[in-house]
């Protein structure tokens, strides 16, 4: 009855106290590639201890025991788990999909009859004409939009244009919608005081951090923050504006301080990747071993 | 924006609606019809069904009137846009869930900035 019990505890372990740890090692941010790997690779994991636990017990070699109290309540809390997540999993994958994809389409319906064209922002982007300025892209898998409004427009240079928009393609390539959905759809999995909040917020600038690095390979990385700087100061005396929470660094400003970090760190995307790959290990190990040993 | 007829056609649509002679004007078929069909070969019913379609995902209010059916806008474009933004705004500020839309820059407080301008003074040259 060890195995199912072990797998549950790695299961809990990894959805709450390993990414509520990882999430202060912020020198992770770094390399935010290898970063995410292991961030991806955790959550993988987590969810295969979780069902692990049930599907051990039906290899189980535990049933070949005589039958006492204490193997049953162990089973049964397994299974539980296994029950507890996996459907959680699914509903929340569904509703939580369905959601964004309604809002999505709701946007963009409205969007592709108020925006317009401009020279000043090239590519199919839609402008809106507004004096608030912001960018953003609408995710989706044919349907998407990159959205700038006239006024960032007005207060943007042409490479810092460039740069903004160069970011919001690089979220809808690499379809960093869909990643951060996988995410939170697995934080809302997991019982609340398992769940890690500081996680999917550190999740959240990775892809930020990702966007920014693919963004600076095409313009200066220079351009890139001052655009971010610019739109945060108009952003500031606007509407909906909101105040610095704690006592952490804000992610804007985590995110200009990354920009300049140009090196390679090839040492520590090393370790992340080696990380990844042995908690993915994990579980498959604890799954598999006592059922190869079951056969010797 | 995507460059489909349909959504032309619904631009062009809205564009009458929004240019009619007040804000607050509600319009048939027959009126936008005619309107459109001065510059472009376009078909009664497809103009019938693009209004209907706008109506029904809520851009433009439908009312009946006698026999025909007499359409509005919303809101001028101004306040369509005002409002979209709103949503948008409102969507970036929703911490906890997640956001349907991937902004570009998240809010900033005054503290903020000042810190913000320091760090990028180390960005310059790079």
């Amino acid at each position: 009855m060890v195995t199912p019990l072990l797998l549950g505890a790695l299961a809990v372990l990894l959805a709450g106290p390993a990414p509520a740890l990882l999430a202060r090692v912020h020198r992770t941010r770094h390399t935010p590639r290898a970063a995410m790997v292991l961030w991806q690779s955790g959550a993988l994991a987590a969810v295969l201890a979780a069902v692990g636990a049930g599907l051990s017990l039906v290899t189980g070699t535990a049933w070949q025991r005589a039958p006492d109290l204490l193997p049953y309540l162990t089973a049964g809390l397994a299974l539980l788990l296994t029950a507890l997540v996996l459907g959680r999993l699914l509903l929340s994958g569904h509703l939580v999909g369905t959601d964004l994809r309604a809002l999505r389409r709701r946007h963009r319906d409205q969007l592709d009859v108020v925006a317009r064209r401009d020279a000043r922002a090239p590519g199919g982007t839609a402008v809106l004409e507004n004096d608030l300025p912001v960018a953003y892209c609408v995710p989706g898998r044919h349907v998407e939009r990159v959205v700038v409004s006239v006024g960032a427009l007005d207060r943007l240079s042409p490479d810092e244009v460039g740069a903004v928009l160069a970011h919001e393609r690089a979220h809808l390539r690499a379809r960093h919608d869909l990643v951060l959905e996988a995410f939170s759809v697995l934080h809302h999995a997991f019982p609340r005081w398992v769940s890690s909040a500081a996680a999917l917020a550190e999740v959240r600038l990775l892809v930020e951090v990702l966007a920014d690095r693919a963004a600076s390979r095409g313009s200066s990385c220079a351009a890139l923050g001052r655009a971010l700087v610019t739109l945060a100061e108009g952003r500031a005396s606007g509407p909906g504006f909101a105040l610095a929470a704690s006592g952490d660094d804000s992610t804007l400003l985590v995110r200009v301080r990354l920009l300049a970090d140009h090196r390679p760190h090839r040492v520590q995307a090393a370790v992340l990747l080696a990380l990844s790959a042995a908690v993915l290990a994990l579980p498959t190990a604890f799954v598999v071993l006592p059922w190869l040993s079951g056969l010797a | 924006m995507p460059s489909r007829n349909l959504g032309d056609l619904e631009r062009a649509v809205m564009e009458q609606l929004w240019a009619a002679h007040s804000p607050d004007a509600a319009l048939t078929v027959r009126e936008v019809h005619d309107e459109l069909a001065r510059s472009r070969d376009i078909a009664y019913t497809t103009v019938m069904t693009v209004m209907d379609r706008l109506a029904r995902k809520d851009l433009v209010s439908q009312e009946r009137d006698g026999r025909a059916y007499r359409y509005r806008a919303r809101g001028s474009r101004a306040a369509m846009t005002a409002e979209l933004m709103r949503e948008t705004l409102a969507d970036f500020t929703g911490h906890d869930r997640q956001t349907a839309l991937a902004a570009f820059v998240e809010d900033a407080s005054a503290e903020d900035i000042a810190a913000l301008r320091e760090a990028l003074s180390g960005l310059d040259g790079r």
